[in-house]
C-alpha cells in the first residue's frame, strides 16, 4: 500500500479510459497521456491499461507501506526517493517506509505538465463501467470516484512481488517529436462547422500560435489567440462530442475537449485533434504555445499506427530485456 | 542488431558456464562474437584482436549506443574527477527505445571516458576509467 502525504489535490487514478460509454451520457476519463501511462505499465510487465496515478499539481509526496517497483514516465519532475534522485521514464525499487517525492516539472519549454506514476500490477481500486478511472463529474470510479487527498491509502495490485527495476525508455515526446516552426504542434482533422467559419479565421487557425490559458484543466483547454468569426452566427442544438473536439463560442476563441469532457455539446465545432494526438495536448502546460497543422483521415489513422509501432516495439525489448539475466561481471 | 543486443548478456552468461573459447553467431542483421579475457567473457570485433582492458574500467553490459547524459538531461550523469558509490549509474546503453544503466562496479573516482557521448560500442567495451579510491 502506499499513502498519499501531499495535500496540493488534483491527482486522480486513471486507466485508458472508459471507452465505449459515450452512449450512457458518460465520459471516457483516463490519462492526459495514454502514451505515458502505456509505457510506464509496459516497464513494469503490468497489461497496457492497468490504472496508475496521474500528478498535475507538485510537490506530491507518497509513502510506501510495503517494497512495491514503480515506474515514473510523464513529465519529468526531478523525483527522489528519500534523497536519491531519480531517473524519468524509468522502473524503480521502493523499499517499505521509503517516501516518494514528484517536484516542478523539468525541461524548460519542452517540459510536461502531468507525471504518471505506475505501480507493479496497476493500482488496485474497483472496476466501475469497464473502467478504473476516475469520472470526476460523476464522482465515481478511480478512488472513491475523487482526486486523492492527503491520508489517502491506495494498494498496488503487484506490491511485494519481484520486479525487474532499474531500465528505462527514451521518452516519445524525443521519439515522435512533432513542432511547427519550433512551436509543439498536435495534428487537426476539420470538423463539421469548419467551412461556416470566415476563410481568415480559418487560415488564421492553422497559421497563428494558441495559447493555452490557466482555464484549462482535464476537462478542456481554453485557448487564446485570433478570434474565429463565424460566416453568419450558428446556433445548434447539443449534440455527442468527443475528446479532441474543438468547439468555438461566441467568443471567437476556441476550447479544446479533454478528457473529462462531458459528452454533449451545442458549440460550432471547428477540428478535432487527432487521437494519435492527444498525449501532446495532454502534458502542453499551462502558458505553453501550440500550433495546429491541418491533417487528413489518412494521415490521422497513419498517426495512430506510428504509436502503435512505437508501444509494440518498446513492449517486444522491455520484453526480452526483463527476460534477460541480471547483468554482472 | 538491437534484438540480439538484448541477448548478448544471456548469451555471454551460457558461454561463462561452458569451456568454449569463442562464440560466433550469424544473422542476417550481423554477427556476434564472444570470446573470453581472463574470466570475463567479452564481445570481439569481426578480426580475432585482444582488446586490451585496465582493471580499474567498466565495461558495456551490453551492445548499445553509449549515452553521458539522460536524453532528457542537458548534464552528465557524472564528470570527470567525480567520486561515485558502487551501483551509481555513470551513463546510459541505448537500445532503440530501451535505456540500460551502466552501473560503478565499485566505489571510485572518474577517470576518464573511453567511450565519447553517442558512440555505438560493443558488449564488454571498456567505457569509464574507475580507479578504486
Amino acid at each position: 500500500m502506499i499513502e498519499v502525504l501531499s495535500s496540493a489535490a488534483l491527482a486522480t487514478v486513471q486507466d485508458l479510459g472508459r471507452t465505449g460509454s459515450l452512449r450512457w451520457g458518460v465520459g471516457t476519463s483516463g490519462a492526459m497521456d495514454n502514451l505515458a501511462l502505456a509505457a510506464g505499465n509496459l516497464l513494469l510487465g503490468n497489461a497496457l491499461g492497468a490504472a496508475a496515478i496521474e500528478v498535475p499539481v507538485f510537490p506530491f509526496k507518497v509513502r510506501f507501506g510495503e517494497d512495491c517497483a514503480f515506474a515514473l514516465t510523464g513529465a519529468d519532475c526531478a523525483a527522489r526517493l528519500d534523497d536519491q534522485p531519480l531517473l524519468p521514464w524509468w522502473v524503480h525499487q521502493a523499499r517499505a517506509g521509503q517516501m516518494l517525492t514528484l517536484g516542478l516539472p523539468q525541461g524548460g519549454a519542452q517540459r510536461g505538465s502531468r507525471a504518471m506514476l505506475c505501480l507493479a500490477g496497476g493500482v488496485d481500486v474497483p472496476e466501475v463501467l469497464g473502467s478504473r478511472s476516475t469520472q470526476l463529474r460523476g464522482a465515481f470510479g478511480g478512488h472513491e470516484g475523487r482526486a486523492l487527498r492527503r491520508g489517502d491509502v491506495l494498494r498496488a495490485a503487484g506490491a511485494g512481488i519481484g520486479c525487474k527495476s532499474g531500465f528505462g525508455l527514451v521518452p516519445p515526446a524525443l521519439m515522435l517529436p512533432l513542432q511547427q516552426d519550433g512551436v509543439a504542434a498536435v495534428r487537426v482533422l476539420p470538423a463539421a462547422e469548419y467551412l461556416a467559419f470566415e476563410p481568415v479565421s480559418r487560415a488564421a487557425f492553422w497559421a497563428g500560435e494558441w495559447k493555452i490559458t490557466s482555464q484549462s484543466d482535464r476537462y478542456g483547454y481554453r485557448l487564446e489567440g485570433e478570434a474565429l468569426r463565424p460566416i453568419a452566427p450558428m446556433e445548434l442544438r447539443s449534440h455527442g462530442i468527443v475528446p479532441g473536439v474543438i468547439q468555438v463560442p461566441h467568443s471567437g476563441q476556441p476550447i479544446v475537449q479533454m478528457r473529462d469532457a462531458q459528452p454533449s455539446g451545442g458549440y460550432p465545432k471547428f477540428g478535432t485533434v487527432i487521437e494519435a494526438d492527444m498525449w501532446r495536448l495532454g502534458q502542453a502546460p499551462i502558458g505553453s504555445r501550440v500550433r495546429f497543422i491541418e491533417t487528413t483521415w489518412d494521415e490521422a489513422l497513419a498517426a495512430l499506427d506510428e504509436v502503435r509501432a512505437w508501444l509494440d516495439k518498446v513492449a517486444r525489448m522491455v520484453e526480452l530485456h526483463r527476460g534477460a539475466p541480471a547483468a554482472g561481471r | 542488431m538491437q534484438d540480439i543486443a538484448l541477448q548478448t548478456s544471456r548469451f555471454a552468461a551460457w558461454l561463462g558456464d561452458t569451456d568454449i573459447g569463442l562464440f560466433e553467431l550469424r544473422t542476417p542483421q550481423g554477427t556476434l562474437r564472444l570470446g573470453r579475457q581472463g574470466d570475463d567473457i567479452v564481445e570481439l570485433p569481426a578480426e580475432v584482436a585482444e582488446a586490451e582492458t585496465a582493471s580499474v574500467s567498466v565495461h558495456a553490459p551490453s551492445v548499445g549506443m553509449f549515452l553521458h547524459n539522460h536524453p532528457l538531461a542537458a548534464a552528465p550523469l557524472v564528470r570527470i574527477g567525480e567520486r561515485v558509490d558502487a551501483g551509481q549509474t555513470i551513463g546510459l546503453l541505448k537500445i532503440g527505445p530501451l535505456l540500460l544503466p551502466v552501473t560503478a562496479s565499485q566505489a571510485g573516482i572518474v577517470d576518464g571516458f573511453h567511450a565519447a557521448d553517442g558512440l555505438a560500442v560493443g558488449y564488454g567495451a571498456p567505457l569509464v576509467d574507475l580507479p578504486p579510491l
